[in-house]
């Protein structure tokens, strides 16, 4: 008998990073990387399940940059020209280890996968959204909307105008993709706060996530703990994350990704091979970076790693996925008898973490899809919407403020190497209110400067910054984008209250930071 | 993870921080120097200045240290500390300095951070409040509150000689998040505790043994075992920093030659391409063992034909 749901949501989010005026810039390859081994992977996973008719459901955020750059014809056309490199480089790798079976093999599954790679990238049009569009039109995945920047609304609290200009400019950008409006959202970072939801519901989104904690330390006690959604005052659902189910992919230590057959994210021909040799496929100025083709599997703990073997990663993946239906379906019986309700167990994860840091995760997807459909009957995959319509009463609490990030609050983004953006950010959304209010009614080119302070502002306050300064890695970069959307802003601001916009100025921002062209400042109120 | 590692350093760094002193060097150091830029900036531009063209507006290079406003802003870091950040305009000072004559260089600069819980507060009614000193140079301040579920509001002020204070500025009032469960419970869905606590433990991964729940969620604070380790912007594309020595070698062999341009050539059986000028160059890694790599080249008329075979063996001790 049926005794319980289970609601994977994949968060798939990547800051916009475009630098028309840079013929090659080493972020971008952050969106290059992603799409070849997670974006199109995934793609490959959902069409397969179409086409054998498996029936399956699954919720993917698809964040308002992210759609922004796979539509962006720039990116398109170099990604073009990023993946041929590949295929050149695997070209080469497969008459380099000719004498070395192991290795040739492997040389040819990676220029196999390059060539598919572009074969998929082209068969939708060079715009990987029509893909997820369609999967969704067809009724499997349910598609939901985040932040327009990914801005960390916990610490956006005195600029609640820009927590308003951050949903309802993501709401307007996902209708304009899908042609139709977003049920749910994925809050940046999972960050709640206490009323956040009255703006989710101002833009008409029935429901959203938080971590576990946001829901078990609600006011009042949760009844059914994580395992029921509960609606916030405002009528807005909140489905808090499953822990355990979480554990078992994201843990470093007991999950699976650390397996000693899986594949070794760090060792890549871009730092292994030759210099001479690998030079024109890493970056320009001659930094080694990785190139995507990595040949060893994790090994063991030390540096001495074996070659991978794709058969007997597949068939771990297989008995992954097996074991983590077993416990889900020994969790939901358990649940059942203790709740004596239906639980629904949410497990959300990063995308990327599949295929890009998880090389064999989207196969582990594939096979529990296959197993969830075929091998049994405890439990089914459902949306929170489906969910919703099914179970239209739910406890009435307020969440806890929390978020999904390192030690479950802000800290990640509010401490000593990025508190300093705060009080910049927040004087520009004070300013962009007042711009709001000052000029109710424009057009031509104040108009235009005023839809462009708004990217900027929305661009600035990208978490993703923040959290490259906390990690201490690539942090010039984050400061950079920090400071230039800043200042582009500021310009602008000045520019437009002495009535002195530089139209020559604002062509060129408009062109570098192009991201959503249907924007309406007056949404900053 | 290496990139947790870093995330544990940076938290190091922050503790560290917390003292003010440290500030004070660096707010000085971003007054002054913009004045000598700026001034290097215009000898360097009237180096370059060209008289046909319209001075284009400079972009600025840098955020500006001040926005010239009275402003505090207080923000929640986790259910125990608080942050906040603050600016105070010249003249606001000076106008205090005037208006207090000796007493302002006797004061004591202070944080008040009051506990407004359920209130509305008119900065009077707190429920308790406590104070931090701080120095004049500081712009920031991380505040142990160590109330969970409480709200707070801050002052910057004076504190006089004589225990009377003064506000400059005042934030925002926040409200920081429970470290567990609530204690109250919903009538219409009530739960036992024990059930409750059960569940919680499931929630959390840790089980479903109520005894071990509390210690264990309090060491996931502490031990990061959430995602967001591995979480946000993915690409951590780099080796792990490994500290113990290491070493990897490998062997490639490189085998070129060439004949007329318009042969045809065949390695080990294989068709090869020529370079225009009749060169060719192929590049093999070398695993141990013995290669035989027979190089056959026919000329175009089919007439010809030359075959020279390296012999390669690889040991590796």
């Amino acid at each position: 008998m049926h005794k319980g749901y289970l609601a994977i949501v994949l968060h798939t989010h990547l800051p916009y990073v475009r630098h028309p005026e840079h013929e090659d810039f080493l972020e971008e390859d952050w969106l290059y990387e992603a799409i070849t081994e997670t974006y199109i992977p995934l793609i490959t996973v959902f069409q397969r399940l179409l086409d054998d008719n498996v029936k399956f459901r699954l919720t993917m955020s698809l964040t308002p940059t992210l759609i922004s750059m796979l539509s962006d014809s720039l990116l398109q056309d170099r990604y073009i020209k990023h993946i041929n490199r590949l295929i050149e480089l695997a070209h080469k790798e497969v008459e380099r280890t000719r004498w070395d079976g192991e290795f040739n093999s492997l040389a040819n599954m990676y220029l196999a996968k390059f060539y598919e790679a572009r074969n998929t990238f082209e068969k939708y049009g060079r715009n990987l959204t029509t893909a997820f569009k369609a999967f969704q039109d067809a009724g499997r995945i349910e598609i939901i909307t985040c932040g327009a920047t990914h801005g960390y609304f916990p610490l956006m609290d005195v600029s609640r105008a820009s927590i308003r200009a951050q949903v309802k400019v993501a709401v307007g950008h996902y209708e304009k993709a899908f042609g139709r409006k977003p049920l749910g959202i994925w809050l940046p970072e999972c960050g709640y706060y206490p009323g956040y939801d009255e703006i989710l519901k101002e833009a008409g989104i029935k429901y959203f996530f938080s971590d576990s904690h946001g829901v078990l330390h609600g006011t009042p006690r949760p009844k059914y703990g994580v395992f029921a959604p509960v609606y916030c005052k405002s009528g807005v659902a909140c489905f808090g994350r499953d822990l355990e189910s979480s554990k078992q992919v994201w843990s470093s230590i007991e999950g699976y990704p650390g397996d000693y057959v899986y594949r070794e994210f760090y060792r890549d021909i871009g730092f292994d091979l030759d210099y001479e040799y690998i030079r024109p496929y890493i970056h320009p100025d001659g930094v080694r970076i990785s190139t995507g083709i990595k040949y060893y599997r994790i090994t063991g703990t030390t540096n001495n790693k074996a070659a991978y073997n794709p058969h007997w990663a597949k068939d771990k993946a297989a008995e992954h996925a097996g074991n983590f239906m077993f416990n889900r379906q020994k969790q939901a019986e358990y649940l059942f008898d203790f709740l004596q309700k239906k639980p629904i167990i949410v497990s959300p994860y990063d995308a990327e973490l599949y295929g890009h840091w998880w090389y064999e995760g989207p196969m582990w997807l594939d096979f529990l899809i296959r197993k969830i459909a075929c091998d049994q009957k405890t439990i089914s995959m459902i949306t929170p919407s489906e969910y919703l319509s099914e179970n239209p009463r739910n406890q009435v609490l307020t969440p806890s403020a929390s978020s999904w990030g390192w030690k479950g609050y802000n800290e990640m983004w509010l401490q000593g190497s990025n508190d300093w953006i705060y009080r910049h950010l927040d004087v520009a959304s004070e300013r962009m209110t007042e711009l709001a209010k000052k000029f109710s009614n424009t057009n031509g080119m104040l108009r235009r400067a005023l839809n462009q302070a708004l990217r900027e502002l929305l661009l600035a306050q990208s978490s993703d910054w923040a959290f490259i300064m906390g990690t201490g890695t690539h942090v010039s970069y984050a400061v950079k984008r920090t400071k230039d959307h800043l200042l582009r802003f500021t310009r602008l601001y000045e520019d437009i209250k002495a009535n002195s916009v530089d139209e020559a100025w604002l062509s060129d921002i408009e062109y570098k930071d192009n991201i959503f062209p249907d924007i309406d400042y007056r949404v900053h109120q | 993870m290496a990139m947790l590692r870093n995330v544990k350093n940076k938290i190091k760094k922050v503790t560290k921080k917390i003292s003010a002193e440290k500030d004070a060097p660096k707010s000085k150091l971003k007054k002054e120097y913009p004045v000598d830029q700026a001034v290097e900036t215009k000898i360097e531009t009237a180096k370059y200045y060209t008289p046909e063209r319209r001075p284009e507006r400079a972009m600025q290079q840098d955020l500006p240290f001040s926005y010239d406003v009275d402003r505090m802003v207080l923000q929640v870091r986790d259910p125990w500390w608080l942050h906040t950040y603050w600016e105070v305009r010249h003249g606001t000072i000076e106008k205090l300095r005037h208006e207090l004559k000796d007493d302002f260089s006797k004061a004591k600069r202070v944080l008040r951070v009051y506990d407004v819980s359920n209130i509305i507060f008119d900065g009077s009614n707190a429920h308790r409040f406590f104070d931090i000193s701080v120095n004049e140079y500081a712009t920031n301040w991380y505040i142990d509150a160590g109330g969970p579920g409480r709200s707070w509001c801050v002052d910057l002020g004076l504190l006089l000689p004589g225990g009377r204070f003064i506000t400059i500025l005042r934030s925002n009032v926040v409200h920081t998040p429970l470290e567990g469960p609530s204690w109250i419970t919903d009538e219409e869905w009530m739960i036992p505790e024990d059930m409750f606590a059960r569940l919680y433990g499931l929630g959390i991964g840790f089980g479903s043994s109520p005894a071990k729940v509390k210690r264990l969620w309090e060491q996931r604070l502490k031990r990061e075992i959430t995602s967001g380790a591995i979480s946000s912007v993915s690409s951590p594309g780099r080796r792990p920093q490994e500290k113990k020595f290491w070493l990897v070698v490998n062997t490639e062999l490189i085998v070129y030659g060439a004949t007329e341009p318009d042969a045809t050539v065949t390695v080990q059986g294989r068709h090869i391409n020529l370079r225009p000028d009749g060169t060719f160059s192929l590049r093999f890694a070398l695993p141990d063992g013995e290669q035989v790599i027979p190089v056959k080249a026919v000329s175009s008329d089919k007439q010809d034909e030359r075959v020279i075979t390296p012999v390669v063996n690889k040991k590796t001790k």
